[in-house]
């Protein structure tokens, strides 16, 4: 700290070269800011690390019985993507906190100092999130197919991506996930706070969909296919087999439709978060 | 240039900001004074649009700091010294905002250097101690090179040496013609760097003048005279027209309307011995207290038990 007294020439010394703010440059700076925190890595770690863990477990465990239940029985990418129950949380957790923690720390006030108009920092880190959360995805994906495959033979099962079901779930894990990853971040820039954020994501995923879904009143029950994780994870779903992530089965929601009812939970809730972030004060 | 017109702001019922307008002009150093509480720091954020005006408008370099193409190129503000995720570098803090801006590298490292940051680049900003953090906080102010800067509380929590160098960095800038608006609550601080003042009070500017005529209007000096004839020399001087005196001390005259000579003078004619005699300059915080005395949001009231202030619970004691 001792060239701090040295005779400050000018604050420009060489002429800094500055440029309008852009989109384009907005996503750079915001990846800037998620790949420079430690915690970032090792969340994503953590949302990966499930996938080829769980996928590992649990096709060596329905290896034993499979000589009982007939060759077919089981889904290849069913297994392959199990880790994404717990998988999912993890990234949940990243989304909330990449916007809560600006708001706890005021680096947000830097963040719209250099974005006054606001909203297009708000898409551009969505964006980095979004495309980081597609390549968790497709790692998780990738990893727990190579950990499920030395009981592949055993169990009876097959990952064939020319099978439009099989290639439907192993694409839907990154696209669920990527959608999952903004509705997550949709609630961080609402309520500003982690820990509200995180308890609101997980009250949703394991308070509120499930006390729809499981009590005994047909009208909540049609209710609860239609919330978030229930309606998005159809295109993770076997038809055969069910989902790995929500508890509601009896859904008359399409793979795709249902994940466009996620999609509109999100569109809605960015909105929201939008139109709060121009009106209140950083 | 910033040019703010009747600004308000109001939480609720409270007014926090009340109708301010002001210029801080290019070329000259501009303090903006006041007690704890008196909307500097909301002012200053409003500037920069962080906080919506209830009314009024602020514009700077011309216009809205919202509508600059490259705002970071015009202002440079430094807000709050955490405004830092604690889990970043200080060069991944920069490198990040120069980033939204096309800002080289070159440029971070330049700024790191400038504020004497180049050693702890890369350690991570929670770890930082205040000073430390105000330093990042300029380092980002300056990395735009920006025609106007923006400082609130740029010298809190720097050491001596680093209040130094604030100083004479500001001052440079300010030589270059550019705008330096900074705020501060310690007049001894502006006394020493800021050119004019802007001075506020509970939300509304008070004083909106050069340095030295704030301190001019502060009201006429003083002689201070200490004499064993306290009592036969205070007689004589009060005879003179327009002179008051006022007895601070069992031996202590303090001395108005008149000047050092004069009652020298006086004196004597009398034969009366002087054991001192000094004229006393009204100072910036006389007028800073002056002009704010009805406006401090909050006060210690030595003989109000009800307001827990320190000098309060020490009285007690």
């Amino acid at each position: 700290m001792t060239t701090t007294t040295a005779p400050v020439p000018s604050a420009a010394a060489a002429r800094a070269d500055v440029r309008p703010v852009t989109f384009g440059r907005l996503v750079a700076a915001e990846w800037v800011k998620l790949r420079s925190l430690r915690s970032t890595w090792w969340t994503l770690a953590l949302a990966v690390v499930f996938f080829p863990l769980l996928a590992a477990m649990r096709s060596s465990s329905i290896a034993q019985v499979a000589a009982d239940a007939g060759p077919g029985a089981f889904v290849g990418p069913v297994y392959v993507t199990s880790g994404l129950a717990l998988g999912q949380l993890a990234l949940c957790g990243l989304a909330v906190v990449v916007i809560t923690a600006e708001y706890r720390s005021g680096q947000i006030r830097s963040t719209l100092a250099a974005a006054p108009t606001r909203l297009p920092a708000l898409w551009a880190k969505l964006t980095v999130l979004v495309a980081v959360a597609l390549g968790a995805g497709i790692v998780g994906v990738a990893t727990g197919w190579a950990a499920a495959s030395p009981w592949f033979d055993a169990a009876g099962m097959t990952v064939d991506l020319g099978q439009a079901e099989h290639l439907r779930i192993m694409l839907g894990v990154p696209l669920y996930l990527a959608a999952m990853a903004a509705l997550a971040y949709g609630f961080g820039a609402v309520l500003r706070s982690s820990a509200a954020g995180i308890a609101t994501v997980l009250g949703l995923v394991f308070v509120v969909e499930p006390a729809f879904s499981y009590l005994p009143w047909e009208p909540l029950q049609k209710v609860a296919t239609y919330l978030p994780t229930a309606a998005g994870s159809r295109l993770v779903t076997s038809d055969t087999m069910g989902s790995v992530v929500a508890g509601s089965q009896s859904t008359t929601l399409t793979p795709w439709g249902g994940y466009g009812v996620l999609l509109g939970w999100v569109a809605v809730l960015l909105v929201v978060a939008a139109v709060l972030l121009r009106r209140r004060d950083a | 240039m910033i040019e703010a017109d009747g600004l308000t702001k109001r939480y609720g019922t409270r007014t926090v900001v009340d109708a301010m307008t002001f210029a801080v002009r290019p070329g000259k150093v501009t303090g903006f004074l006041g007690p704890n509480g008196a909307g500097k720091s909301t002012t200053m954020r409003m500037v920069v649009g962080l906080d919506r005006p209830t009314s009024g408008a602020v514009t700077v370099n011309g216009r809205p700091y919202a509508q600059h193409r490259a705002p970071l190129g015009e202002v440079g503000v430094l807000l709050d010294a955490k405004a830092v995720h604690p889990g970043r570098s200080a060069h991944e803090h920069l490198l990040a905002l120069a980033t939204t801006h096309g800002i080289g590298r070159r440029r971070v490292d330049e700024v790191m250097g400038l504020t004497g940051l180049t050693s702890v680049a890369r350690v991570r900003a929670g770890r930082f101690s205040l000073g430390m953090g105000q330093r990042l906080g300029i380092a980002a102010a300056l990395l735009g090179d920006p025609r106007t800067l923006i400082l609130d509380e740029p010298v809190n929590g720097l050491d001596p040496e680093g209040v130094l160098w604030v100083r004479t960095l500001l001052r440079g800038l300010a030589a270059e013609g550019r705008t330096v608006f900074l705020s501060s609550h310690l007049m001894s601080e502006m006394a020493l760097t800021a050119d004019h003042l802007v001075v506020v009070g509970r939300g509304r500017v008070v004083a909106d003048a050069p340095v030295a005529d704030i301190v001019a209007r502060a009201g006429t000096s003083a002689v201070r005279v200490r004499t064993p004839d306290a009592p036969r020399l205070a007689a004589l001087l009060v005879r003179h027209a327009g002179v008051e005196v006022r007895s601070t001390g069992a031996d202590l005259l303090d001395v108005t309307g008149s000047t050092a000579p004069a009652v020298a003078a006086v004196a004597a004619g009398a034969g009366i011995v002087l054991h001192e005699l000094a004229p006393v300059h009204a100072s910036l915080e006389d007028a800073y207290l002056q002009l704010t005395a009805d406006d401090v949001e909050y006060r210690s009231h030595p003989a109000d038990a009800t307001t827990p202030t320190r000098r309060t619970s020490g009285a007690r004691r």
